[in-house]
């Protein structure tokens, strides 16, 4: 009921701020109660959205004062306003740690954070999130992990040790996912990763966990099938050394074997590198017919530069992390992205869900999501909404409905062999006409392909 | 190997080196005239290249136009920052060591705002834009050409300072400030304009390195602490309070980081600076120009 009692502090979220964030219920300017259900209202910023309005209990001894005529008021508001009565219901805490500073931000704040604030404004609007049946608002407990494994395993601990948060959604990148992964096990969370990609980690057999991007076997087998069906020879090779790039590396040579496509180089380089042109300078004498860099968005963007620098065009230019950005087109321009591949397996023309979330992303943010990890995120949101509706917070319950179902999700048909998502087929994309198509395999393109990547404009 | 890619692994390592040559005078400047050890110099690198991507993206200026304001915006920011941070270190401090280290102090928390501030305004996200990045061709070597304005810029001004330095009457007070601070007060220079101003071009100096690297690089919030890293690299190799060293020293680096690159794998990279750094200082433990 909402008939006072002692202040509350509403818990909201910055997306860009260094910490957790208290919101005072109180307005600092007329003093009157906030009290808002989670939709946007106007007050806040945008970003900061207090999403419940806990008011003390009826065994607080400050209600058991209160006036006839404030109870008869509280009874009237709460049958005049089913809306504010609902808020009060107990909400889902939601725990999660992502980098919102430090070299990793750059691929969450893109893929990742954007997708769990948009997600949480969504299920508020409509009433809360539905737990198996009532619909309760979702509240975030988020901050930021710098980059560091360090803090992001800490804080995790803490959530899901001390905090006892009812779920949790996943940190950033291979390397954040395969510290806390064991964690998230052992507290029997279940962890609907959206941007790891590592065949350890599947091999670690961890019953709460689940990958959703497509695996490094699977993509690498997907894009040595591409190059070798549309005649390519030889391949020169560059990758981030870090576990996402020492995996697809490894992958790709096992993809390679027997393909007749020789590696003629390869070479790994440290995250944060400032200058790739003497790499691919020596890449460029030995004129190969692809080259395939394992790189994350920085490096994304400077081979492809600096390729175009040194006048390095082979006829498959492939890159990971990033190329399937807007960023990557708003650097290299439409016409300098033509014909680039990358790392992507969906854009609107895969599904009408993929649409919506599309367009409702651009929307809100004003920026268009990736073609690859965005998606699998929101697919990953999606399954969970699902298990939730259909189990409540029972987080076992949840972790077998994630494992013994197919999930019908924005990049189609999802379900999980161990930690692995086995629906989705590895992919290819490519910038065609300043939209990233998916152009490999034949069964979920939205694109033909262009086998002969056009001159650096 | 071609005449050509000699050429153009050279000058990828002189653009490079340049840059890090650009960052060094600056926070060698500030450590050698006012033992400011500015653990947050890279930060305001990371302001300037904001700036230029905000006045290019959002306004449609030129890069180019912006540098030189982006250089004097920094000198007032460092003047503002002087003021309200280092003077009142410097009022309260009882020597110079007691100074030094509290002012290391003070940095890191400039570090830690200058960045959270920037994440605020701007968020974490990569950004970008489209500017001189066509290929040009010229001795069997290609360049963008926004490399060889960063490379021309960065050894321009980088020279041209060196030069005020040793030929000018400022310049003049500021190299006697770094022999002897005290022997410099006593024949009138006035440390309390000077200290300012050439904290201020320091700032400037990694402001003006930040505007030309957006031209080139993505940036990011976070992309100032490397450049602060090896800055401190640069000016160890050549020597606290040496400008020659520092520019010299900067190449230097920049053209066997691309060499290594070139011949090994970019993964040692890190590994051979350090070497680097750890060989000069057994040999020189003062640094290369150090006299």
């Amino acid at each position: 009921m909402l008939i006072g009692g002692r202040d509350q502090h509403l818990i909201g979220d910055h997306p860009w701020g260094a910490g957790l964030r208290k919101v005072p219920n109180r307005d600092a300017q007329t003093g009157k109660r906030r009290c808002m259900d989670g939709i946007a209202r106007g007050i806040e910023p945008a970003y900061i959205q207090p999403t419940v309005c806990r008011e003390d209990t009826a065994m607080d001894r400050s209600t058991l004062s209160i006036t006839r005529r404030r109870a008869v008021q509280g009874v009237a508001a709460a049958v005049a306003l089913p809306g504010l009565a609902r808020a009060q219901a107990q909400p889902v805490r939601i725990g999660y740690a992502i980098a919102r500073t430090g070299p990793w931000s750059a691929g969450a704040q893109v893929s990742q954070e954007p997708n769990y604030l948009m997600w949480m404004e969504q299920q508020n609007a409509a009433g809360g999130l539905n737990v198996k049946g009532s619909k309760r608002p979702i509240e975030f407990v988020a901050s930021d992990d710098r980059s560091e494994i360090e803090t992001c395993v800490r804080t995790y601990e803490k959530l899901m040790g001390s905090d006892k948060v009812d779920l949790v959604l996943p940190p950033w990148g291979s390397n954040a996912n395969f510290a806390v992964a064991p964690l998230a096990n052992r507290f029997q969370y279940p962890f609907l990763a959206p941007t790891a990609l590592s065949r350890q980690l599947i091999e670690l057999k961890l019953p709460y966990f689940f990958l959703l991007l497509q695996q490094p076997a699977p993509m690498t087998t997907a894009l040595v099938e591409m190059l070798k069906t549309n005649g390519a020879k030889s391949v020169a090779l560059i990758y981030v050394d870090d576990l996402f790039g020492l995996e697809n590396y490894a992958a790709m040579k096992v993809a390679l074997k027997g393909s007749g496509i020789a590696l003629v180089e390869e070479k790994s380089y440290p995250l944060g590198v400032r200058d790739l042109a003497p790499v691919l300078r020596s890449m460029k004498d030995k004129n190969p017919d692809a080259f395939v860099g394992f790189t994350y968005p920085a490096d994304t963007i400077l081979a492809s530069r600096q390729a175009k620098e040194i006048g390095f065009n082979p006829r498959f230019f492939y890159a990971s992390v990033g190329t399937a950005f807007q960023l990557y087109r708003n650097v290299m321009t439409p016409a300098g992205a033509e014909g680039v591949l990358g790392m992507g397996s969906w854009n609107v023309k895969t599904s009408p869900g993929a649409k919506a979330y599309f367009d409702a992303h651009v929307k809100k943010f004003g920026k268009e999501p990736d073609r690859w990890a965005s998606g699998a995120c929101w697919a990953g949101l999606e399954i969970l909404t699902a298990a939730v509706a259909r189990h409540g917070i029972d987080r076992k319950a949840i972790r077998d409905y994630v494992a013994g179902q197919e999930h019908s999700t924005i990049l189609g048909k999802i379900r999980f062999a161990g930690s692995e998502n086995v629906g989705t087929p590895g992919s290819v994309g490519q910038w065609q006409n300043g939209e990233f198509e998916v152009v490999w395999p034949q069964a979920i393109a939205t694109a033909k392909l262009n086998p002969n990547k056009p001159a650096w404009k | 190997m071609s005449p050509g890619a000699w050429v153009e692994l050279v000058a990828s390592g002189l653009i490079t080196g340049g840059v890090y040559a650009l960052v060094a005078l600056g926070l060698n400047l500030q450590y050698g005239l006012m033992r400011i050890l500015n653990i947050a110099h890279g930060e305001f690198l990371m302001l300037g290249a904001f700036a230029t991507w905000l006045g290019h993206t959002r306004f449609g200026w030129s890069p180019l136009a912006l540098a030189p304001l982006v250089f004097v915006a920094l000198i007032g920011v460092g003047l503002v920052v002087h003021r309200l941070a280092f003077r009142p270190l410097a009022k309260t401090s009882a020597n110079v060591d007691v100074f030094e280290a509290r002012g290391l102090m003070v940095a890191f928390g400039l570090m830690f705002l200058v960045q959270n501030v920037a994440s605020l305004a701007w968020g974490g996200e990569l950004r970008g834009y489209d500017y001189l990045t066509e290929p040009v061709a010229f001795g069997g070597a290609r360049f963008a050409a926004n490399r060889l304005v960063l490379l021309g810029v960065a050894l321009a001004v980088g020279i041209a300072f060196i030069v005020v330095l040793r030929t000018t009457m400022l310049g003049k007070g500021v190299r006697a400030l770094m022999q002897s601070p005290v022997g410099a007060q006593l024949v009138g220079i006035d440390t309390r304009r000077l200290h300012p101003l050439m904290f201020g071009v320091g700032l400037g100096l990694s402001g003006l390195a930040g505007s030309l690297l957006s031209m080139t690089y993505t940036i990011s919030p976070s992309m100032g602490e490397p450049y602060t890293i090896t800055a401190l690299i640069v000016i160890t190799l050549g020597g606290f309070g040496s400008m020659t060293g520092s520019l010299v020293a900067g190449l230097g680096l920049g053209v066997i980081e691309a060499l290594c690159m070139h011949f090994t794998s970019p993964s040692l990279k890190s590994l051979l600076s350090y070497a680097i750094l750890i060989g000069v200082l057994l040999w020189k433990p003062n640094g290369l120009f150090q006299r």
